[in-house]
């Protein structure tokens, strides 16, 4: 009888590698994109929907014919991986993403510290990624397969520091708040050179961790400053809200600006009315009149699914999918590193309308997505467009193809 | 003075929570001799709980917000209560005084709770409704009105408790088996039955401090995470199994942080906590007022 068992048993697991063996050969046919980005804690949100707009962007490529190359026509698979925002989840969400998985098209990574962790083995083995992490040194002649898929400080803070000026031109001092890791960082140093280029003094620029819950000594040392800017650089929306809410049960009262806001939502339900007025460098409203059609219709249909509107860093996930499937269908091959060679080349129809790659004085190569910056700024609980400037290096690129 | 107060009303307001937090903790180290770390997933599933039932009830029974925090608080207690008692006749019961297999055990069962509470609750984070508007000030210092009565809850709870265990028959029980159980099992103490008690006296206690938090933080499943490190630093530095030193260290680390946090950096606060905890494990093992063998 125990024979038997074990012949069986044998017999069930030789079924069971014959259909998996099978399954790969049917995914030969399938491009597999990953997404690497925070599920859970503070920053849930940006992953939860940059998950959600990547499968709307493999639903809408697969029913629109899927990706041509080589003669063959593929359809697209996504998988999101839990990178927990720190490098010791986002090494593991690596592993299991370009080892376990062979995903060779990232189409969203989120966090400097688990991109830079992906970004490790990403690069060796030849996959391309598409990430938004903050830092300068992820892109560059040494990193070819690594794009930026969204706006970042270098491009952000310019113009959003400007506008504040304009409209607050006795503001002169300014206090820091940033997550002591990678992208608070490589965000920090930006930010105080922008600061200073403006002639405002930094009088404070402070520190704390992830996953902190307690956010009252962090806000009693922002408000002795008395400084009139507060900017909470690269501290995430609900981290952010706790900080502008316990500001304002001490009494600071000021100019709020979170560089890194993607969205008002998150800042809302957890700051309430305390973050009135928030300045957001990478918030954008996109079932407002600014809007394109594709971006509403996305941000309603999230709206449903999610309960949040979508954001700048969800929307980003849509505009890397659409620009790798242009890239595969320009190089004709679904070889990273010939896509990689074609994206700088062309120009493909973002959720913005057209876009392109380019920011080779700032990194030395053409591996920043052009995308219109947009200022907003939180007004009565929502996310209001203030400002939103066409980057000159997209309008050159356009007008030469006309 | 403003700053002095702000500081002392920030120790006070972190300090209350941590102290509820770590006297579950303490208290079944000293009943069981465990180490628990599935015992931030019960403070951490009492407040995704009330995060989640509050908005539904107002939708669905129109109930004022603080009578519907009242009746989500009750029912959370209930759930938690529920799944400490399933944790320790499935688990916990089999591995009393067994600290390598305790350990295992709430390893394995902090990352399943995580993982299941993650695919009921997803990672976004939810808020609860503001209970009590307002703020109050004092000398200079200010915190939430709703702050200020949820660390009175909160020391109300530690003084019950105090009092619970230094006066009544359970209390003296669960003092007796923590301090030497074969002396208290000579006396008539039935252990298993007070281990059990102790468990879910513990374990409440975790749930009753993720419930007052809930009010006050934006919650995630991770939530627990935080509290649990902080809580082990209390309960060694205030000394294994203490109530008292429970107590004394909750507010010792309040105050690090909060002072500390102020003068230098949040991150060198966290740096002098574990830098105290090994300067305590290696002059003063038995912590501040423990009674643990070198």
């Amino acid at each position: 009888m125990r024979t038997l068992l074990t012949w069986a048993a044998v017999a069930a697991l030789a079924l069971g590698v014959s259909t998996a063996a099978s399954t790969a050969r049917a995914d030969d046919d399938v491009i597999r994109f990953g997404i690497t980005a925070p599920m859970s804690g503070a920053a849930a949100s940006w992953g939860i929907g940059a998950d959600w707009v990547g499968q709307q962007a493999v639903k809408w490529i697969n029913e629109h014919g899927g990706i041509t190359a080589g003669g063959k026509t593929y359809k697209v698979a996504l998988t999101t991986y839990e990178n927990g925002y720190n490098s010791a989840d986002g090494g593991k969400a690596a592993q299991a993403m370009l080892n376990r998985d062979h995903v060779r098209f990232i189409i969203q990574g989120i966090g400097t510290a688990p991109v830079k962790a992906l970004q490790s083995l990403s690069e060796r083995v030849g996959a391309l990624m598409m990430q938004d992490a903050w830092g300068k040194s992820v892109k560059g002649p040494q990193a070819p397969l690594t794009f930026t898929c969204a706006n970042t400080p270098f491009e952000l803070f310019g113009p959003l520091f400007d506008l504040v000026k304009r409209q607050h031109p006795d503001a002169k001092t300014v206090a820091l708040l940033n997550p002591n890791d990678a992208t608070g960082q490589e965000v920090e140093v930006e930010a105080v050179k922008q600061y200073k280029a403006r002639g405002y003094t930094i009088v404070l620029s402070a520190w704390y961790e992830r996953g902190t819950t307690e956010f009252q000594p962090i806000a009693t040392k922002l408000a002795q400053t008395h400084a009139d800017v507060m900017d909470l650089s690269g501290a995430p929306p609900a981290d952010a809200g706790s900080v502008y809410k316990e500001l304002a049960v001490q009494g600071w009262k000021g100019v709020k600006i979170s560089s890194s806001g993607t969205g008002s939502d998150a800042l809302v339900k957890v700051g309430g009315a305390s973050v009135e007025d928030v300045y957001m460098g990478n918030a954008a409203d996109f079932g407002g009149p600014t809007a394109t059609p594709l971006q509403r219709q996305l941000n309603a249909d999230g709206l449903k699914a999610l309960g949040e509107p979508v954001n700048i860093l969800d929307m980003a996930a849509w505009d890397s999918a659409m620009a790798i499937k242009a890239g595969i269908e320009k190089a004709n091959s679904i070889d990273p590193k010939a896509v990689a060679k074609a994206l700088p080349t062309l120009i493909f129809e973002s959720s913005y309308g057209p876009a392109a790659f380019g920011g080779e004085a700032t990194y030395g190569n053409p591996q920043q997505m052009l995308v219109p910056i947009i200022v907003t700024q939180i007004k009565n609980g929502q996310t209001v467009e203030i400002e939103r400037i066409i980057p000159d290096e997209l309008k050159q690129r356009l007008a030469k193809t006309q | 003075m403003g700053l002095f107060a702000q500081l002392c009303i920030n120790t006070l307001q972190i300090g209350a929570v941590y102290v509820l937090f770590s006297l579950g903790l303490t208290l079944v180290f000293g009943v069981m001799k465990i180490i628990n770390f599935a015992h931030g997933q019960f403070f951490t599933l009492a407040a995704l709980l009330i995060a989640a039932a509050m908005p539904a009830f107002t939708v669905q029974f129109g109930l004022p917000v603080w009578l519907d925090y009242l009746v989500s608080f009750v029912l959370a207690m209930i759930a938690v209560g529920l799944l400490a008692a399933v944790l320790y006749f499935i688990g916990f019961e089999r591995y009393l005084r067994d600290l390598i297999g305790s350990f295992i055990l709430s390893l394995g069962l902090l990352l399943l709770l995580e993982g299941v509470y993650l695919w009921l609750f997803t990672g976004s984070p939810r808020v609860v409704a503001k209970i009590l508007p307002g703020q109050v000030s004092f000398a200079g210092g200010a915190m939430e009105t709703q702050r200020l009565v949820i660390c009175g809850l909160s020391l109300a709870f530690t003084v019950a408790l105090y009092q619970f265990v230094q006066h009544s028959r359970l209390g003296k029980a669960l003092r007796a088996v923590a301090e030497d159980r074969e002396a208290a099992m000579l006396q008539g103490i039935r252990y298993r039955r007070t281990s059990f008690y102790g468990f879910m006296i513990g374990s409440g206690l975790a749930a009753v401090s993720g419930g007052l938090m809930a009010p006050l933080t934006p919650i995630t499943p991770a939530l627990g995470s935080d509290y649990l490190t902080k809580a082990f630093i209390i309960i060694i530095i205030g000394g294994l199994g203490s109530i008292p030193g429970a107590i004394l260290g909750g507010f010792l680390i309040a105050a690090i942080e909060s002072v500390a946090g102020y003068f230098f950096d949040l991150s060198y606060a966290t740096i002098a906590m574990f830098a105290l905890v090994i300067v305590f494990l290696l002059v003063r093992p038995e912590g501040m007022l423990g009674y643990a063998q070198r």
